[in-house]
């Protein structure tokens, strides 16, 4: 492009350019075709570019360390007394789910978590379900540390 | 109020793995965007999609509260990526030269773009697209890739990639022309 406009249209289409090189931008594109040009392709190539979701195991592998690892250093979370008290309460909750469902539901709270736009309270309750989920059985970190023998790690992390 | 990146890494580093869980969450779509786009391969990039989660898993402190997460985020996922690259190259020993001689994305064996053929066949608007980033060169795949998935600020990219502004600017005005000479000439 000759126009010279390159660069400043690049900072004008990410949002990145001040008032006054926007308003100096606007007014060349009424006048150059090439720079309107590559700004319907940038507009056009940006819309490909979306976000894609990686499947749910490849978080759930890492989660699993995570936890293990967590377990491994005997580096549990700190309990507040608010969280006890929540946490007290939802263990009856998840002991009901427990017990249908043969497992502790661990993906349970990591799910609940997740999904909603947490505020202050919906996170209290969220970090008192993770807290109980930590802790919620010996024998499930050592088949976490079984897992994490046949994980996908890498050597050189 | 949302916790903040580094209030979640900080909870994680205190021994909340769930923490962990929700920084995943939050940045999943564009940091496996990101990877899906440079490796042009699910398995590859849903390794190094773990490969960078759990670098922080093994060592919290690897991220500096001062440093912007995303940035932490995308420069260990272009680094591990990168060695990639080198490691699958010495394998399959093919030529890994980028445009400036370095190693690069476009050096990875498979791509997800189909060829300019395949996009002129089927002719649909996202297959042009496709098309026309995969002829883009690798520097400017590099710096283009990541100012649509980090989020990050062309500054901030520039420290990343250890490169003054004007270059990444100049890679990005680049890369818009030759993809509006691209997409225009397809269009015809
Ligand atoms: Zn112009």
């Amino acid at each position: 492009m000759n126009c010279g406009y390159g660069e400043k249209l690049i900072l004008y289409f990410y949002g990145e350019a001040d008032a006054a090189l926007a308003a100096e931008v606007s007014a060349h594109l009424a006048g150059c075709p090439a720079c309107r040009g590559e700004l319907e392709a940038l507009r056009a190539v940006s819309g490909r570019l979306a976000p894609e979701a990686p499947r749910p195991e490849v978080l759930a592998s890492v989660m699993r360390t995570a936890r293990a690892l967590a377990g491994k250093r005997g580096r549990g979370p700190v309990f507040g007394w608010r969280e006890l008290l929540l946490s007290g309460a939802l263990a009856s909750v998840l002991a009901g789910l427990f017990a249908v469902s043969g497992r502790p539901s661990r993906e349970l709270a990591w799910n609940a978590g997740l999904d909603s736009r947490l505020d202050s309270v919906e996170y209290s309750v969220y970090q008192a379900q993770a807290d109980f989920t930590a802790s919620a059985g010996d024998w499930d970190y050592s088949y976490s540390e079984l897992e994490d023998e046949s994980l996908n790690v890498k050597d050189n992390v | 109020m949302e916790p903040t990146d580094a209030e979640l890494v900080a909870a994680f580093r205190g021994g909340d793995p769930e923490a962990l869980g929700l920084l995943m969450e939050r940045h999943k779509g564009a940091l496996y965007g990101y990877l899906l786009r440079l490796t042009g391969r699910r398995d590859a990039a849903e390794d190094l999609f773990q490969e960078v989660f759990l670098k922080l898993v093994r060592d919290p402190g690897a991220y500096r509260e001062r440093e912007k997460f995303a940035a932490w985020l995308f420069t260990v996922a272009r680094n591990a990526a990168l060695d990639r690259f080198r490691r699958e190259g010495a394998r399959a020993e093919v030529p890994l030269e980028g445009d400036d001689g370095r190693p690069g994305p476009a050096d990875f064996a498979a791509s997800p773009e189909p060829g300019p053929e395949a996009a002129a066949v089927n002719g649909e608007l996202g297959a042009r697209i496709d098309a026309a980033l995969g002829a883009l060169s690798a520097d400017q795949r590099e710096v283009f890739y990541l100012r649509h998935y980090s989020g990050l600020s062309f500054k901030e990219i520039a420290e990343l990639l250890g490169l003054p502004i004007g270059t990444v600017l100049a890679r990005m005005s680049r890369a818009a022309a030759a993809l509006r000479a691209r997409l225009e000439k397809d269009a015809q």
